[in-house]
């Protein structure tokens, strides 16, 4: 018969009537233990050998069991110094026994409590005692310590109280021995041929077909090999891809628009008076060069104003702030994208939109602020808005527990808020997926009239925005969004980061 | 949004709800909208507020709003106010910038120093919100002991042209609210101890430096003065002889502006504070040139309020008692009637600290805080529309996905940088006629000196992020697909946006070839024609570079990063790299 070439050298160096371990047959053959373990159960399924599996204890002194063995256990210690001291004939201080044991720290509590339990004598009171009749240097422990340290076997009980005393430390392990059966010694005596083993397989060997007669020499699957670099998706790039689908599969359009756009867009259609706090030169991203949009739409504009000063409806009031066409006309880089949604709810961007729709953005914005770890200068926002006939909060509700659901946040809270261009106005509060925390979520509420009828508007419209980077922080726990997002980026972190999906 | 410190104990004090815990009234006040941030040393509770309900901003007004939520307190409260004994006199000097004032008085206080900090706080946040940091309204408390006002033109006489100064009608006391010249007069401001004129408060006083650019180009300061003399100057500081103590127990509050509506409203919630603690509140006659009118304005505003609109925001249905309730919780007072074809609708009353209500579905957002709208049951809409990407957007993500898979990096940088990065480092000039070339979009107030333009190409953004990595394994393949721009007269906006493609290569043996196969693939794939003609562009060496051409149209630059740039950058192994128009390989 034919056998690879390991199985035929372990074969070959078998014996019918001794069994002999991996470990020297190994030694043997200078082959790895494992291939040649390979080829005994190899021999062993074709019945030339058999395998028998063997559990052998290894016992081990721990730094305390090293100790103990060089210094003596700690309540033989006492013991003997008890002894020396008298204290088989009258009680003594146990204070001065231990110190002159020399006994310290929680070397002295193990002593107490072995020297009772061994019938070393009594401790009562502050005072010791020792049994006469005690021979310490017969003390079954010591002794098994010993045995261990020497490599001799040591007997099982005191073995079993040295592992509990933390001073052993046992490790089982299989020990594997071969011998040939007697079709092994058969076929020997018949005589086997090596069959050639194959390292690669080649373009050669499959067109020729010699692949057929080839044994395969085996590779150590479980060693480590180079990992490559793979091109990646940027981690928050994932992060908006995943809201998109979510978003789409909500049924939501995507929308685009510009990044610098005049104010008019930007705050003015969204009834944010022209004095807020928010709208300060120090506050926008008010660019120096250009400075203004070239046209606004003429009609909207007077609406927008009228809006402003007089409000809308019969019982409507006004903002008690200015209103200048000038103001809106100027040019930021945009502080929401909230911006492209008062662009397309205006019919300016796709034409008139009729209810229902749902449209959304995943999109850059721009705060003109201090950089921290959770705050950059630029972030994406998450933007979306229904419009339709007749919708409630319950309706805004339910959507962003379905939006929010998607994303391992439960248990959303609403805190109801205040936002010049919402009413109702919630902030949204959700369960953090991982620490379980209350946390905050995004921004949402229904379109005010004041800014639905000047933008020609004649349905509800609900609408949330929140910080992708916000939810993607969330999501996954990043700590600062400086390693994510810019030119800092540690390349290593990109390449290591966890795949978002 | 503002914070304001307040005393939990302070708050079950003057709710009468001892019994509530900590926690108890951090979910109540949640339910208000408003934040519990943390807590003082003191063990203040640190409160945020949004901008909306300035009336709640001292103890006093979150404790009103408690009490309404509770049901401890219902309907619409006004406070009696007494007869006015003192008038403000607005002289014709008055600055036209800051041309209104109102005002009131306030009798019988018997405060602490934690009640004297609470109005203090007060007046800081009405500044900081309302009072647009004191440009639109600004607010003088005085000791009212301290003022002397005995003599007074009555305003009918001098409405006639009669000048002589006489007791007013109102009660007799006056003060001025006039305009000076700058160095024309002297007092002494709070925190100071010696007399400075109002110029010299300006230049030379913590508070006036701070809030000198509302006044220092009105020709003359608005000021106020008394019998004895200038006591206030306004919007900037007040006098030291009327300030305000704990002992003080009437009150003179003005205010002055650039809108009589805003100081007349930020009046009331001051009055209101102060009433809550236990003061009479004094009517003071306002005289303007053309006429007088008496301050503060109580009145209570009306709004109409249909019941289908409550319904139809909450998606609840109520009965009108219920809705009554409601209203009444809120603070206001609601009369229902039946309006058209029985439909029902209420006739609301508001009271004069709201500053907030500009429509009625303002009312329905208090009927749903006075619900809960935690109370409320989610619900999917009943609504069916169709999704989908817009066809650039799945465009952009088609290229990047391409570019992952020939092994880029992809990343995300700034789209903000700035001239030096842009620009210089890179050895490209504004003017230059070469991609990334042109005016950038420039902030007017840039933060950071780092981010003060728009960038106009992506490769800078790349070769920083080279930089900043020259310690990680090579090679460094790294691509974007991002935002650039530049100033362009002929766009809506004067900013041409596009999204462009970069993509350097760093590595040992990086030569041309290797970024114009990654072209290539990326054209194959996109069924676009590339060709690579010669061309100059100062980043990249001089006959290694070439102008992009998808289908004959010119779109971008590929090349070899001259060696000057990389050594700019730190960058110690060769780098080739292209940039072009996304919308090129469409």
């Amino acid at each position: 018969m034919k056998l690879p070439g390991q199985q035929l050298a372990v074969l070959e160096v078998l014996s019918a009537d001794e069994w002999i371990s991996i470990d020297e047959l190994a030694a043997q053959l200078d082959e790895k233990p494992e291939t040649v373990t390979g080829a005994a159960f190899a021999l062993e399924e074709a019945g030339l050998a058999e395998v028998r599996e063997e559990t052998e204890t290894d016992a081990e002194l721990t730094a305390e069991g090293r100790e103990y063995r060089d210094d003596g256990l700690p309540e033989v210690r006492l013991y003997e110094t008890a002894r020396e001291l008298g204290a088989d004939e009258a009680p003594l201080e146990l204070g001065e026994a231990i110190g002159r044991a020399g006994l310290e720290g929680p070397q002295v509590d193990i002593a107490l409590s072995n020297y009772a339990r061994k019938g070393y004598g009594d401790i009562d009171g502050g005072t010791i005692s020792a049994a006469s009749s005690v021979e310490p240097s017969a003390d079954e422990e010591a002794a098994a310590l010993r045995a261990v340290a020497e490599g001799v076997e040591p007997a099982q009980d005191p073995l079993d109280s040295l592992v509990r005393r933390d001073l052993v430390r046992v490790d089982e392990r299989t020990v594997r021995s071969v011998r040939l059966t007697d079709d092994g010694v058969t076929e020997l005596m018949a005589g086997v041929e090596e069959a050639g083993t194959v390292g690669r397989l080649t373009p050669e060997m499959l067109a020729s077909g010699t692949w057929r007669d080839a044994e395969f020499s085996s590779y150590n699957v479980g060693a480590d090999a180079e990992t490559p670099t793979p091109g990646k998706v940027h981690v928050l790039r994932q992060a908006a891809e995943r809201v998109k689908e979510v978003l789409v599969g909500m049924g939501f359009q995507e929308m685009e628009g510009p990044h610098v756009d005049a104010d008019f867009w930007i705050n003015d259609c969204l009834f944010m008076p022209q004095d807020h706090p928010a709208r300060t030169h120090w506050d926008r991203f008010a660019l120096e060069s250009p400075q203004q949009i070239d046209s606004l739409p003429e009609d909207l504009v007077d609406r927008v104003r009228t809006a402003h000063r007089e409000g809308v409806g019969p019982d409507g009031d006004g903002y008690h702030s200015p209103w200048e066409e000038d103001f809106a006309r100027e040019l930021a880089l945009r502080g929401h994208t909230t911006s492209l949604s008062a662009r397309y709810l205006s019919g300016e961007q796709v034409g008139e939109l009729e209810p229902p729709q749902r449209y959304f953005s995943v999109e850059k914005a721009y705060r003109n602020d201090t950089l921290d770890a959770t705050h950059l200068l630029e972030f994406f926002q998450i933007e979306g808005w229904v419009m339709a006939e007749d919708l409630t909060v319950r309706d805004l509700m339910g959507t962003f527990t379905e939006f929010y659901g998607q994303f391992g946040i439960t248990d959303l809270r609403f805190k109801p808020t205040y936002n010049p261009y919402t009413e109702p106005s919630f902030e949204l509060f959700g369960r953090h997926p991982e620490t379980d925390e209350l946390i905050e979520i995004g921004n949402s509420g229904i379109f005010r009239p004041e800014m639905l009828e000047p933008l020609g508007v004649d349905a509800d419209v609900m609408a949330w925005g929140l910080a992708l980077e916000r939810l993607l922080m969330l999501i996954t726990g990043f700590e600062d969004i400086r390693d994510v997002h810019g030119t800092l980026t540690d390349l290593e972190f990109l390449r290591s980061v966890e795949v978002e999906y | 949004m503002p914070v304001v410190d307040v005393d939990p104990d302070e708050l079950r004090r003057l709710t009468g709800h001892e019994e509530k815990s900590d926690d108890e009234l951090k979910d109540d006040l949640f339910g208000l909208g408003i934040e519990f941030e943390g807590e003082t040393e003191d063990g203040e509770f640190q409160l945020e507020f949004e901008a909306d309900r300035l009336d709640r901003l001292s103890p006093s007004g979150i404790a009103r709003s408690l009490r309404y939520q509770y049901g401890d307190a219902r309907g619409v409260y006004v406070p009696d106010t007494n007869d006015a004994d003192w008038t403000i006199e607005v002289d014709e000097s008055v600055p036209a910038e800051r041309p209104y004032v109102t005002g009131a008085v306030v009798r019988g206080l018997d405060m602490d120093e934690r009640d004297l900090e609470a109005i203090i706080q007060l007046q800081e946040k009405l500044h900081a919100t309302m009072g647009r940091k004191r440009a639109k309204g600004a607010i003088g408390i005085h000791d009212l002991t301290m003022l002397k006002g005995t003599s007074a033109v009555r305003t009918d006489e001098r409405a006639s042209g009669e000048g002589e100064r006489r007791a007013a009608t109102a009660g007799g006391k006056s003060i001025r609210y006039v305009g000076v010249e700058p160095e024309a007069d002297t007092f002494v401001p709070l925190d100071a101890d010696r007399e400075l004129t109002p110029a010299q408060v300006l230049e030379t006083h913590q508070t006036g430096q701070k809030y000198a650019d509302l006044v220092e180009d009105y020709d003359r300061y608005p000021a106020i003065y008394d019998d004895i003399g200038l006591f206030s100057f306004p919007p900037v500081i007040n006098g030291r002889r009327t300030e305000v103590s704990a002992d003080s127990r009437d009150l003179f509050v003005e205010m002055t502006g650039t809108d009589q509506w805003t100081i007349d409203k930020m009046l009331n919630v001051v009055c209101y504070a102060l009433d809550a603690r236990g003061g009479q509140i004094e009517n003071v006659e306002v005289a303007y040139p053309d006429g007088a009118v008496v301050k503060p304005d109580l009145s209570v505003d009306e709004k109409e309020l249909a019941h289908r609109r409550i319904e139809g925001t909450l998606g609840i249905d109520l009965s009108a008692d219920d809705a009554v309730d409601l209203f009444e919780r809120a603070g206001l007072d609601a009369d229902p009637k039946t309006v058209g074809d029985d439909e029902v609708a209420y006739d609301v009353a508001i009271p004069p600290y709201r500053v907030d209500v500009y429509h009625p579905i303002d009312l329905v957002d208090d009927v749903g805080r006075a619900y809960g709208f935690n109370n409320l049951t989610p619900r999917y809409p009943d609504v069916s529309t169709v999704g989908k990407r817009t066809e650039p957007s799945r465009h952009e993500e088609a290229v990047r996905n391409l570019l992952v898979g020939l092994g880029f990096e992809d990343l995300l940088n700034f789209n903000l940088s700035s001239e030096g990065e842009n620009f210089d480092r890179m050895g490209l000039d504004p003017d230059d006629a070469v991609l990334g070339g042109g005016d950038p979009p420039t902030i007017l107030e840039p933060y950071s000196e780092d981010f003060t333009i728009l960038r106009t190409w992506a490769l800078p953004s790349l070769l920083m992020v080279l930089e900043n990595n020259t310690h990680r394994q090579y090679p460094q393949d790294l691509a974007e697909i991002g935002l650039a721009a530049r100033v362009e007269e002929s766009e809506e906006t004067n900013v041409a946006e596009r999204r462009t493609v970069a993509a350097v290569m760093a590595r040992h043996d990086a030569s041309y070839e290797d970024a114009k196969g990654r072209l290539q693939a990326l054209a194959r794939n996109f069924d676009v024609a590339l060709e690579t003609p010669p061309t100059s562009h100062p980043t990249f060496i001089e006959g290694r570079t070439a102008s992009i051409e998808f289908d004959g149209r010119s779109v971008g630059v590929v090349g070899e990063i001259r060696p000057g740039v990389l050594v700019e950058h730190d960058v110690e192994v060769p780098v080739v790299g292209f940039e072009f128009d996304l919308a090129g390989l469409r």
